[in-house]
C-alpha cells in the first residue's frame, strides 16, 4: 500500500475538470485508490466522489493506492496534481 | 388571449402551435419488487445505463460539431457521472438488499447524492447537483419507454413547452421542429439559456405555470426579448408580433451587412467604435467583428482568486495574445482597478479593511500603496508593447489628482529605462491616460490634461460619486441617473476641456451601450465609445442612423435643462424621430 499527501495547486481547485481527470486516470488502474480530506474518503474512480470532497485551492489531499499496479497510479495520479490538471492558471 | 410573464432567456420571437413536453417526473409508480423480480430489475438498469451512454455519445459528437468542446465535454462528464461506480453501486445495492424497483433505486440514489452536494459550500460544486439530476431523468426516461417517440409525433415547426428543460434536451431540438420554448423553471444564465442563444432559439424560462395554461395545439407567442408567454393571441397581437419578428430578420441581417461600413452619421460625422474586450469570453462571432480598437481591457480578473499576485510572464501572456489581435490598432489596457468590491486573496501592503470602500483604497490609490504591484505590471503592458505593432494605452483608475498622474508616469518611465538597458523599445510610444470618474478630476480636470494623452469617462463610478448613490443600496439605486442635469453638464465639461488641448475622448460605462443613450453621447461631441463585443454592431447601427446635427442641438438643449424629468424627454424624442 501507498499513502501520500498532496496539496491543490491549482487556483480553481478541485471543480469539475480537474475531477474528471482524476476519476478517469484513476479507472485505469486496477489498485483500489481512495482520496480523503477532513475525514470524508472516497473512491478515486467515481467522479462524484471526487466532487463532493471540494477540495479548494491550498487544502491538502491525503491519497491511498492498495493493489498490484499501485506504484504506476500513484505516479500517474500525482503527476496530475503537480501539473496543476494542465490549468493555466 | 392570455400573457404570463417570466424571464428572457434567448432573444428573438417564435410564433406557432404547442407541444407540451411529457413531465418525466420522479413518480416512481413500482416502489418494491418481488425477489424473483431482482435480476430482471437489474438487467433493466444495465440496459437503460447502455442506451443512455449510446444517446450522450450523439450528443457529444453533435455538440462538438456545432457548438465547439465546451459543450461536448459537458458531455463526457456525464458520461462519466453515468458510469460513476458510487451510483452504480448504490443502484444496484438498492435493487438487490431492498428490493426496490430500478426506478425507485435510481430516485433513491439521486436523492441521497444531490443531498451531500447540497451540504457542499462551494456554490459551485453544489451546482453540479443539476448535471447529476440530468443523467438521472435519462436513465428513467429510458427505463420508461422512449421519448423518442414524443418527439417523432411533432410534425410541424412547434413551441415547446416544459416544466424544465435540461441541456442535453436543449441540443436536439432544432431537428425536431421545435421554433422556440418556454419553462416554467431555469433562470437567464444557466446552461438551457446559454444553449438556446447559441442555437439562435427564442426562450422564456421561469413562467411559473405555464404547463397547466397552456393546451397542446394552442397558438402561442415566445417573447424572447420582453420575456413573455402569449397564449392564443387575438388578431391584432399575432399581427404586431408578426411584424416585429420580420423586423428582427431585417435588422440581424442588416447588422451584418453594417459591420465593414465606417461608424459614420447620414450628415457625415465620424466616431470611433471599439470593444470593451474580455479574453476569458472571447467567441467566435465576435472575432468577426471590425473594430476601431480595445477601448477597456479590464485586468483585474487576472489577480483574482490566486494566492499571490499574477507574474510579469503570466500578465505579458495575456496582454500580448490580445494585442496580437488587434494588430495595429490601438489597445487601451487599464491597470488593476483593485479595492471596493475586487479584493484580492494575496495581502496587501498597508491595507485595513475599509469601512467605506468605494471611498477607500481603490484603483491607482491602492497600487501607489502597493508600488510592486504596478511596477510588475507596467513591465508586463511594456514588454507587449516592445513585440506588437498596436497601440498600446494604459489607463489610470480612480484618478483624483494630477499628482496621482505623475507617479504612475514616473513609474512608467523607470520601467522603459529598465527596458532601454536590454535594448528593447515599444514598437508605438506607449500612451498614458487617466479614466475619468471621480468628480474631482473632472473639474480640476484642465490642470491635469497637460500631462496625460488621452482620457476615457468611467461613467458608471462617474454617475454614482455625483449623485452620492449606491447602486447596490436598495434604497437609493433609483436615485442613479444618467439623466441627472450634473451628469450631462460633467461630461459635457470633461469633453470641452479636452478638445480645447487637442485630446480625445472615450467614454467606456455602460452608457455608451445604452441605444437610447448614444444620440446624447454624440451630441456632446464625445469622439469614441467602447461597447460590450455582442452589442458593437447594434450601437453601430444606431450611429449610422442618426444626423449628428439634430444629436447636437438635442444635446445643446438637454445641457440647459433643470430636471432628469426634462432630459429623458429630450432623449425619449430622439429615439422617436428614429422610429418614425
Amino acid at each position: 500500500m501507498i499513502t501520500q499527501d498532496i496539496k491543490i495547486t491549482n487556483r480553481l481547485g478541485l471543480h469539475a475538470r480537474p475531477a474528471a481527470m482524476v476519476a478517469q486516470t484513476a479507472a485505469n488502474f486496477e489498485c483500489d485508490i481512495k482520496i480523503a480530506k477532513d475525514k470524508v474518503e472516497v473512491n478515486a474512480k467515481s467522479i462524484m466522489g471526487v466532487m463532493m470532497l471540494a477540495a479548494e485551492f491550498g487544502s491538502t489531499l491525503h491519497l491511498t493506492f492498495d493493489g498490484k499496479d499501485e506504484k504506476e497510479a500513484a505516479r500517474a495520479i500525482t503527476q496530475l496534481f503537480t501539473n496543476n490538471f494542465n490549468e493555466d492558471y | 388571449m392570455f400573457v404570463i410573464k417570466g424571464l428572457p432567456a434567448s432573444p428573438g420571437v417564435a410564433i406557432g402551435p404547442a407541444v407540451l413536453l411529457p413531465t418525466a417526473d420522479f413518480a416512481v409508480a413500482n416502489q418494491h419488487v418481488e425477489a424473483t423480480e431482482v435480476k430482471a430489475e437489474i438487467a433493466k438498469f444495465n440496459a437503460a445505463v447502455q442506451k443512455t451512454l449510446a444517446d450522450l455519445d450523439e450528443n457529444e459528437k453533435k455538440l462538438r460539431q456545432t457548438l465547439g468542446g465546451e459543450y461536448a465535454n459537458l458531455m463526457s462528464m456525464h458520461k462519466m457521472i453515468l458510469q460513476d461506480p458510487m451510483l452504480k453501486d448504490s443502484v444496484i445495492g438498492k435493487i438487490k438488499k431492498e428490493h426496490m424497483s430500478a426506478q425507485a433505486a435510481i430516485f433513491h440514489t439521486l436523492q441521497e447524492l444531490a443531498a451531500s452536494f447540497e451540504k457542499l459550500e462551494d456554490k459551485f460544486f453544489k451546482e453540479r447537483r443539476n448535471d447529476i439530476f440530468d443523467v438521472g431523468k435519462r436513465l428513467v426516461n429510458h427505463l420508461q419507454g422512449d421519448k423518442g417517440q414524443f418527439w417523432a409525433s411533432i410534425r410541424r415547426p412547434s413551441v415547446l413547452i416544459a416544466r424544465d428543460l435540461f441541456p442535453s434536451d436543449t441540443i436536439s431540438l432544432q431537428e425536431n421542429q421545435i421554433i422556440g420554448f418556454c419553462t416554467d423553471l431555469g433562470g437567464k444564465t444557466s446552461h438551457t439559456a446559454l444553449l438556446a442563444q447559441s442555437l439562435k432559439l427564442p426562450a422564456v424560462v421561469a413562467l411559473s405555470n405555464a404547463v397547466r395554461q397552456v393546451k397542446e395545439g394552442d397558438t402561442v407567442i415566445v417573447d424572447g426579448e420582453n420575456g413573455l408567454l402569449i397564449i392564443s393571441p387575438d388578431r391584432y397581437t399575432l399581427a404586431r408580433y408578426k411584424k416585429t419578428q420580420r423586423e428582427i430578420k431585417k435588422a440581424e441581417s442588416l447588422l451584418q451587412t453594417i459591420n465593414h461600413l465606417p461608424t459614420v452619421t447620414s450628415d457625415g460625422r465620424n466616431f470611433k467604435l471599439m470593444v470593451n474586450f474580455d479574453p476569458r469570453t472571447d467567441t467566435k462571432e465576435n472575432k468577426k467583428l471590425i473594430t476601431d480598437g480595445l477601448g477597456l481591457l479590464r485586468t483585474e480578473f487576472l489577480y483574482m482568486n490566486i494566492p499571490q499576485p499574477p507574474t510579469e510572464e503570466e500578465q505579458h501572456l495575456i496582454y500580448l495574445s490580445t494585442a496580437k489581435k488587434f494588430d495595429m490598432r490601438p489597445v487601451t489596457i487599464r491597470l488593476a482597478d483593485l479595492g471596493a468590491d475586487k479584493m484580492p486573496d494575496f495581502p496587501l501592503d498597508e491595507f485595513d479593511k475599509d469601512n467605506n470602500p468605494f471611498m477607500g483604497c481603490r484603483g491607482i490609490r491602492l497600487f501607489l500603496k502597493n508600488p510592486d504591484l504596478m511596477h510588475t505590471q507596467l513591465r508586463a503592458i511594456v514588454r507587449t508593447a516592445c513585440e506588437v505593432p498596436a497601440q498600446i494605452k494604459i489607463m489610470i483608475p480612480m484618478v483624483s489628482a494630477v499628482e496621482e498622474v505623475r507617479h504612475v508616469r514616473a513609474a512608467l518611465d523607470q520601467v522603459l529605462a529598465e527596458f532601454e538597458k536590454e535594448g528593447k523599445k515599444p514598437v508605438n510610444k506607449i500612451a498614458l491616460g487617466a479614466m475619468i470618474e471621480v468628480p474631482a478630476a473632472a473639474i480640476a480636470l484642465d490642470g491635469m490634461i497637460g500631462e496625460i494623452d488621452f482620457l476615457s469617462i468611467g461613467t458608471n463610478d462617474l454617475i454614482q460619486y455625483l449623485i452620492a448613490v449606491d447602486r447596490v443600496n436598495p434604497e437609493v439605486a433609483h436615485m442613479y441617473d444618467p439623466c441627472h442635469p450634473a451628469v450631462l453638464r460633467t461630461i459635457h465639461q470633461i469633453i470641452q476641456t479636452a478638445h480645447q488641448r487637442g485630446k480625445q475622448v472615450s467614454i467606456c460605462g455602460e452608457i455608451a451601450s445604452d441605444a437610447k443613450m448614444v444620440p446624447m453621447l454624440l451630441g456632446l461631441e464625445v469622439d469614441t465609445l467602447s461597447v460590450p463585443p455582442r452589442m458593437f454592431l447594434r450601437i453601430k447601427n444606431r450611429i449610422r442612423n442618426l444626423n449628428f446635427e439634430a444629436c447636437s442641438d438635442n444635446a445643446q438643449a438637454a445641457l440647459l435643462a433643470s430636471s432628469s424629468e426634462e432630459i429623458r424627454s429630450l432623449v425619449e424624442q430622439m429615439n422617436q424621430d428614429e422610429d418614425s
